[in-house]
């Protein structure tokens, strides 16, 4: 006869049970609330609202002691025990997937009492105490196990050791959780751990293989000497092991072995390097992109990992038709965020550095797939989506063409410019950075979609990270603009925001705003004029923002403004060189002296390049500037760089040099 | 039709199989595997005693299995569910798609009962969270409590989650979940020898002729066309 008890008792009457004195039917009610919040997350929370987790804690809390033999089997030492079990599981459950339920467990104190019922003599106990521990781990919000003290190792060996697969597999989550640092990781391989982990790779069960590939390649991440000790001839040959599960029947470990093998070739450059393990790689991650649960989820990001920034990947995957196999993914649609968002960060990936990537991604007609991403309910996609933009921006040849100049893209766009999430923000900056280098003249859709106005906006924010990206943004923008979008530019700006924005607390943020003056006066004389608006507020920014430099890169951008300045008439010049000349308390050095010794040869060449403006024979200040600059130590300084290794110097020394043989120098 | 097929006769083939040698303790353990597998507790055991061969699992564990298949194959399935979550509450815990079957079976047994009262209570407060929960369960949800709306249900478009078969494929994703938390391989290995054994004919018949298996239950060869 089909059961259908829906005339459950209600959660709060459940709670009270908890509390009864009867032990039958407080292992009754345990059950029950078990029962009810198995994969019901729904009923996590609502039981987690009465303050279910503290209660059932309590309960464990009290029942530690029941169990200290395992050979009772009266009435009194079962209950004891279900007690116990249904309790653990009941916890573990709470913590299962669940951040909520894993803070609530952590907070009623449970987490030293299971440690605790691990040593418990029922095989039963130790099952469901495990098995709770192992969901705990699961979350970031583990407690921080410290592998350095000696007392800890060797539990953690204990666990290892153990033959119950939740005990072992509890010892892997602990290692694959908290081991982060190089330390950590060198004092697991010293305690013979990799030993231990290698051999349940060899002969344990298939979650033990798992679990064991996970540690492992926590163990290895960015650690190249242990990694080489793992793959050296004593322990057998380990890594061929690991290949050969990267081939396994079950899909998740072909994934984790590949992840594994990931980590291993990242950190070290003496392994897994030639071409047959990286075409077998790129194969399996592809293909595995077919799953359809969580391992198809999980598989694209692995390929990112394996291809980033390397180009040799890039081209191996490309003839493996990467680019296609990923594209057909995106088009079936309905995907789930998590695999939406990594296909697109692949795609983003792929496209990062070779044309011949970008090509075959833009053969596909797929600015409107980039449009439906970038409107995106979820905010990760939203932002691979302005990554994957980013990227197939670099497009040189489609960038001319004025391809992505267009309201597809640039509206929705726009309009992440306000989006909540800060990442996608300053991702749609980035993509915006490159789109707005425009060489046609449509920069115009940029401004009547409201962008430009946005990206003022957004130099205010309180985010440093938005308001530098915000500012790169305007620089690409009037790079070689027409004089009316750079007068509209700056009137939006103003004279005191950009000076204040030179003067920002934050390097990079300076660095962005005396690049973006850097372009706004290059190419016409009229333009030098911004930096006298208002008193001189801009030039006596970039003076003052000079004197202090924090990194050679704000000396690059702001020499370069000047020299854009210097490149202007009389008056022009001779305000730069008061600039030059600022003495900074004590000090007679001016900072030009500085830069030009400076080891990094862009900023003595954006120098020299300054002082080839302010000393350029058609100007009849030339020689007062040149006389000055002498006396300053400068010219001799310059002499000396002469026959500097780095071409560009040497080019633009001797033009000054030339120029003032010009004037009589000796 | 001219072939450029190589041919094989019955002959010939018959004298190749006779070369191959196949041990009885590897069908054996075909055989136990099956058992196992498919989860046919008392057989294992007999089978066990005849001819010596060992499950690779335990008889218990097979019994527990077979249990939580039956419940849901009588309707019991909240009995059902008790039962797995006593044998591994990790299951349902991190399956939702199983566990959205199991309470879509439950809802199924209340109307099949006609206590429609309790059906529609139960999909409000149990089953409409999955939906929430998993937007791809969304339309699956929609097409069960439609069942609902039917006076004569077994007449309506959805009448097939009534039928018994629902029953089964609901028991056999719980049995094939049970066995993989369990690392053991959801499919008899026979399964896999004989689809194995259609694909290396398929890939045969485009190079050669040769007496193939027609009938597997009675494996015989078929004569080649010639």
């Amino acid at each position: 006869m089909p059961s259908a008890t829906v005339n459950k008792p209600r959660p709060s009457e459940l709670l009270s049970r908890l509390t009864s004195a009867e032990p039958e039917v407080k292992v009754r009610a345990l059950r029950e609330v078990k029962n009810q919040i198995i994969g019901n997350r729904t009923k996590k929370l609502s039981f987690l609202k009465l303050g279910a987790v503290p209660a059932v804690a309590g309960i464990l809390a009290d029942s530690i002691d029941d169990v200290t033999d395992n050979n009772n089997c009266n009435n009194d030492s079962n209950n004891a025990i279900n007690i116990l079990v249904q309790s653990a599981a009941a916890l573990g459950s709470f913590a299962c997937g669940f951040d909520a339920g894993v803070q609530a467990v952590l907070d009623a104190g449970a987490f030293p009492n299971l440690l605790r019922l691990l040593a418990n003599p029922n095989e039963k106990v130790v099952d469901a105490v495990a098995r709770a521990l192992r969901m705990i781990y699961q979350s970031k919000l583990a407690p921080k196990y410290d592998f350095l003290q000696q007392k800890n190792m060797e539990f953690l060996i204990s666990l290892l050791n153990s033959e119950k697969e939740n005990v072992s597999g509890l010892g892997a989550s602990i290692i694959t959780r908290s081991c982060e640092t190089n330390l950590e990781q060198k004092a697991l391989f010293d305690a013979g751990i990799l030993r231990k982990l290698n051999s349940l790779l060899e002969g344990g069960s298939l979650s033990q293989r798992d679990a064991s590939l996970e540690s492992l390649a926590t163990i290895f991440r960015n650690n190249p000497e242990v990694i080489s000790k793992f793959a050296g001839p004593e322990i057998g040959r380990p890594l061929s092991s690991i290949i050969d599960l990267a081939k396994d029947r079950y899909p998740r470990t072909r994934l984790l072995a590949c992840m594994c093998l990931i980590v291993i070739r990242n950190a070290s450059p003496h392994f897994l390097q030639d071409i047959g393990i990286k075409t077998k790689l790129i194969h399996i991650l592809l293909e595995l992109l077919d799953d359809p649960g969580q391992v198809g989820d999980e598989a694209p990001f692995a390929f990112s990992s394996l291809i980033a920034q390397k180009e040799d990947l890039q081209k191996l995957a490309l003839e493996a038709n990467a680019i296609d196999k990923l594209h057909h993914h995106i088009k079936k649609g309905s995907l789930h965020p998590r695999r939406y968002e990594g296909i697109l960060l692949a795609l983003a990936d792929m496209c990062s550095k070779l044309e011949s990537c970008r090509s075959k991604f833009l053969s596909l007609q797929v600015l409107n797939l980039l449009a439906d991403a970038l409107t995106d309910y979820n905010a990760g996609v939203r932002a691979a989506a302005c990554i994957c933009l980013k990227s197939v921006t670099r497009s040189i040849k489609n960038l001319s063409a004025g391809y992505f100049m267009n309201e597809t893209i640039v509206i929705p766009l726009v309009q992440l410019f306000l989006d909540p999430s800060t990442s996608v923000q300053v991702a749609a900056l980035g993509a915006t950075s490159n789109i707005v280098v425009d060489f046609t003249t449509r920069k115009s859709i940029f401004v009547q979609c409201g962008g430009m106005k946005q990206l003022v906006q957004l130099a205010k924010s309180m985010e440093s990270s938005v308001r530098s990206n915000a500012l790169w943004a305007l620089k690409n923008f009037v790079f070689q603009a027409d004089n009316r979008l750079k007068e509209g530019v700056f009137s939006e700006l103003t004279a005191s925001l950009l000076s204040s924005l030179i003067r920002d607390p934050e390097p990079s943020v300076q660095e962005q705003a005396l690049a973006l003056v850097r372009n706004l006066v290059d190419g016409c004389i009229n333009l030098i004029e911004f930096v006298f608006a208002e008193d001189g507020l801009i030039l006596g920014a970039i003076g003052r923002q000079l004197q202090c430099a924090s990194t050679a890169e704000i000396g690059i951008q702001g020499m370069y403004a000047l020299c854009n300045v210097a490149s202007g008439n009389e008056f022009h010049k001779e305000a730069v060189m008061q600039l030059l000349f600022t003495q900074m308390g004590d000090k007679n050095q001016s900072f030009v002296i500085k830069f030009l010794q400076s080891n990094d040869s862009r900023l003595c060449t954006a120098t020299v390049w300054t002082i080839v403006n302010l000393t350029c024979p058609s100007s009849p200040g030339a020689p007062g500037r040149l006389e000055k600059l002498r006396n300053a130590g400068i010219v001799s300084q310059i002499k000396n760089m002469v026959n500097d290794p780095c071409v560009d110097v040497k080019l633009r020394v001797r033009t000054v040099l030339g120029q003032s043989m010009a004037f009589g120098d000796n | 039709m001219a072939s450029s097929k190589k041919v094989i006769m019955r002959e010939e083939w018959e004298k190749r199989l006779n070369h191959i040698r196949i041990r009885k303790e590897d069908m054996n353990k075909l055989v136990m595997n099956f058992l196992v597998t498919e989860g046919y507790a008392e057989a294992v055991a007999k089978f066990r005693m005849e001819t010596g061969t060992e499950p690779d699992m335990d008889v218990a564990m097979i019994m527990d299995r077979m249990a939580v298949k039956e419940a849901v194959q009588c309707g019991n399935v909240e009995d059902a569910i008790e039962k797995v979550n006593d044998l591994n509450p990790e299951i349902l815990d991190t399956n939702p798609e199983l566990f959205f079957h199991l309470q879509q079976q439950r809802l199924i047994e209340l109307i099949r009962n006609e206590k429609i009262e309790e059906a529609l209570e139960f999909a409000q407060e149990e089953l409409a969270p999955r939906g929430e929960e998993n937007q791809s369960f969304l339309e699956e949800l929609e097409r069960t409590v439609s069942l609902l709306v039917f006076k004569d249900v077994s007449n309506c478009p959805v009448r097939e989650l009534l039928d018994i078969s629902q029953r089964l494929k609901t028991a056999n994703e719980v049995n094939a979940a049970i066995l993989t938390s369990q690392s053991h391989e959801k499919d008899p290995k026979l399964h896999s020898l004989l689809k194995m054994l259609i694909w290396a004919q398929n890939q045969l018949d485009e190079k050669a002729t040769y007496p193939r298996i027609k009938d597997f239950l009675k494996a015989t060869l078929e004569n080649p066309a010639v």
